[in-house]
């Protein structure tokens, strides 16, 4: 869906993207994670078409967004960082322009709009002006936005900024919806944890590079990750989980992230088999930190 | 409907801003009808639809797109599917519609007291000509804003000022020229209006004239509103539309040879043209060298492109600037074979045209290359600074210290020799450009070393 070829982008007094490659595949959630300043608003703005790379090739579904920017704006989503509504107009008006100006009928924006504050849940405030919303609901609106005209490709900014629990949990539940209904999301965050829930992919971008080179698979629901954790060290411990058919993510003498199968009846064999060759196990559980795992394996401590 | 219009028209078309224009124009209408004396209503009128239309609605038109970036909806619109033709006429009268309804009110009572008096051919001119004024001070204010949007600008309240006083400033030209030979305004100051104006050797009717003049200019100005939109959405503009202004331009301004000084006189008119063309080409030059962005990577990038052969890549890059430079050039030097068919003009004209030229390519590298010195948000007020010592202040110490003798040295003078007031300007010239090409190869700021 979308393909970058040795992207380089530059501001007048640096290189904020020093030739990035990456691939996002269809259908899948892809966090792009980073410390502040790593490139990562540049990166989506190129993804977005919004900017236009030095060198290298940014396409979206086929096309180049320097060829055909006007196309790839017509097929995508976006919320940046930090966004802004038409405070005086209703929600119901918002979400109407946003339709119009992506190409949508007039017989069809009223469905399209009822469509779209249903998923974001801003049925029942669609009369309200967008200066008058929480910041919540405020935020809810924003995406409502960018999903009206059902995009193929969505990128967020740092969408969960300043949201609360329960809000962060609807906007999981959200995107993990418009995945499945064939959406390709690009997250932009600092925060793991919040990408922890809905993310499948993890690309790291550190100082205008990808670190590590490509993306990272953090979440297969065939596979998840399992952390193992030891009593007493064993140097063997890496050697035996490979041998019984883990994928070792990273291990040391005491512990060991795994990927392995969900099979209820096969992780039980798998914990039969370490107490047997008398590894001293104090936890076996899945991972609730994959993504984190995963990226401090990437980039260190 | 066009969905940016229709949105405008949701925020800016309100029952209580509708009824409030409707009340306060009507009690500022009743109010004038009571004093008499000048103030009658329809002069009334038109003072306030100045004032509605071109000067508020010059603020509008700014508003229009640096609004959206100071309220942060702007990346949003870029990423709508609207044509770029569909955004600016969406923006332009939608952001605007508000001044044109209180406008067109104001409008109303003009015309009909100029059809009362002096016919309904003069008020089909009036109507064509407040129309003009209107779209023309709107649409400068909008391509200001827009320019300002491309070079990086930020939206303060004195910045939107400035772009509406661009559009002031449109208003103001056209309402001078027009009232060279409005007969409105003939008859209010009793004094006579041109009938006749003549242009390339003809004598033409002065209304027809310049309201034609306005409407042109007018279509121009809305066509710079696309082309700079297109930019903001993304989109590439060639360079044809560019060229063709030019041609335009050269033309246009080539026709006025008859207005030019007696001084000229023994010139023939075909240099008369080639010189008013190549004025034109480089007030241009200026002109667009200060507006437009000097971006040193978009710069890099076009010599990039030169250097692996892909000279079309490089040629849609080109700015206005450049072309306009370019034309300037060739027709100087057209100008300068021309002048060497009469030997009086060929030995003190010919090295003036050519040192004019050596002194824009001085100038046009001194705005570049101040773009690529420290604090370069400031590099065109610093060039501006550098040209204002340069053309005024350095002269006027050198006349007061009697050493006139050395102006040559800053801009075109006759000199003895002929040549070394081109050969200096040229150097000049040369000098400065390569200043400024060396200062945009030099690489980016080292990046950070990566963590280990």
């Amino acid at each position: 869906m979308i393909e970058v070829e040795d992207l380089v982008y530059e501001y007048p007094t640096a290189r904020a993207l020093k030739g990035v490659s990456m691939t996002v595949a269809d259908g899948t959630i892809t966090a792009l994670v980073g410390p502040n300043g790593a490139g990562k608003t540049t990166l989506l703005r190129c993804l977005a078409a919004l900017e236009n790379p030095y060198s290298g090739r940014v396409k979206v579904n086929g096309l180049d967004t320097t060829v055909a920017p006007r196309e790839i704006h017509a097929g995508m989503g976006y919320l940046p960082d930090f966004y802004g509504l038409y405070n005086d107009l209703t929600a119901r008006q918002c979400l109407s322009y946003a339709a119009r100006s992506h190409g949508i009928a007039s017989a069809l924006t009223a469905a399209a709009v009822e469509k779209a504050a249903g998923r974001v849940g801003l049925l029942d405030r669609l009369e309200s002006r967008a200066g008058e919303l929480s910041r919540g609901l405020r935020q809810r609106l924003a995406i409502g936005q960018s999903i009206v005209h059902e995009p193929k490709v969505l990128l967020l900014d740092e969408p969960a900024a300043g949201l609360d629990p329960q809000a962060r949990r609807d906007l999981s539940a959200l995107l993990i919806a418009l995945r499945d209904g064939g959406m390709t999301l690009v997250v932009s965050s600092h925060i793991l944890a919040e990408l922890e829930d809905y993310c499948s992919e993890m690309i790291i971008i550190e100082n205008g590079l990808i670190a590590g080179g490509k993306a990272i698979k953090v979440r297969d629901d065939a596979r998840p990750r399992y952390m193992i954790e030891l009593a007493t060290a064993r140097s063997d411990l890496k050697d035996f989980l490979t041998a019984k058919g883990a994928d070792v993510a990273e291990a040391d003498e005491n512990h060991a992230l795994i990927a392995f199968t969900r099979n209820p009846g096969a992780r039980a064999k798998l914990l039969r088999e370490l107490i047997g060759a008398g590894f001293d196990v104090a936890s076996f559980s899945e991972s609730s930190k994959a993504l984190e795992d995963a990226y401090f394996a990437q980039v260190g401590r | 409907m066009n969905p940016e219009f229709e949105r405008n028209i949701w925020l800016e078309l309100t029952t209580r801003r509708v009824l409030l224009m409707i009340g306060l124009l009507a009690l500022i209408f009743f109010a004038a009808a009571l004093v008499g004396d000048n103030w009658t209503p329809s002069s009334v009128a038109s003072w306030l639809y100045y004032l509605i239309v071109v000067a508020w609605g010059s603020r509008s038109a700014a508003l229009s797109v640096v609004g959206e970036i100071r309220d942060r909806t702007w990346d949003g619109q870029r990423l709508s599917s609207l044509g770029a033709g569909t955004m600016t006429w969406g923006k332009l009268f939608g952001s605007t519609i508000y001044n044109w309804f209180g406008g067109a009110i104001c409008l109303a009572l003009v015309l009909v007291n100029v059809v009362t008096h002096l016919g309904l051919a003069t008020a089909v001119l009036e109507l064509v000509y407040y129309l003009a004024i209107g779209i023309v001070a709107q649409a400068a204010a909008l391509l200001a804003s827009l320019v300002a949007v491309g070079r990086g600008q930020s939206h303060s309240r004195f910045e939107v000022f400035v772009y509406q006083l661009g559009g002031l400033a449109a208003g103001a030209a056209v309402f001078a020229v027009w009232s060279i030979a409005d007969p409105v305004a003939a008859v209010l100051s009793h004094k006579q209006a041109i009938d006749f104006i003549v242009w390339w050797g003809a004598s033409l009717d002065s209304r027809a004239f310049l309201l034609a003049s306005v409407v042109i200019f007018a279509f121009w100005t809305l066509v710079g509103c696309y082309r700079e939109m297109r930019l903001e959405l993304k989109m590439r503009n060639g360079a044809l539309v560019w060229l063709a202004f030019l041609v335009f331009m050269g033309i246009y301004v080539a026709g006025f040879d008859a207005w030019l000084s007696p001084d000229l006189k023994n010139w023939d008119p075909v240099a008369l043209r080639l010189l008013l063309a190549a004025s034109a080409f480089g007030v241009l030059t200026y002109v667009m060298v200060l507006l437009e962005a000097k971006d040193r990577v978009h710069y890099r990038w076009m010599a990039g492109q030169i250097a692996q052969g892909y000279i079309a890549n490089a040629l849609s890059g080109l700015q206005a600037w450049m072309m306009s430079y370019a034309a300037g050039f060739a027709v100087t030097v057209a100008l300068a074979l021309w002048l060497l068919r009469d030997p009086q003009t060929a030995a003190t004209g010919q090295p003036l045209v050519l040192a004019a030229v050596g002194f824009v390519t001085r100038d046009v590298a001194l705005f570049v290359l101040m773009q690529t010195l420290p604090g370069k948000r400031r590099g065109d007020f610093a060039a501006l600074g550098v040209l204002f010592a340069l053309y005024v202040l350095i002269p006027a110490i050198l006349t007061g210290l009697h050493a006139t003798g050395s102006l040559f040295l800053f801009f075109p003078q006759v000199q003895t020799p002929n040549w070394a007031g081109a050969g200096v300007a040229w150097i000049e010239g040369l000098a400065v450009a390569s200043l400024a090409i060396g200062r945009l190869a030099l690489p980016e700021r080292p990046a950070k070393a990566l963590p280990a």
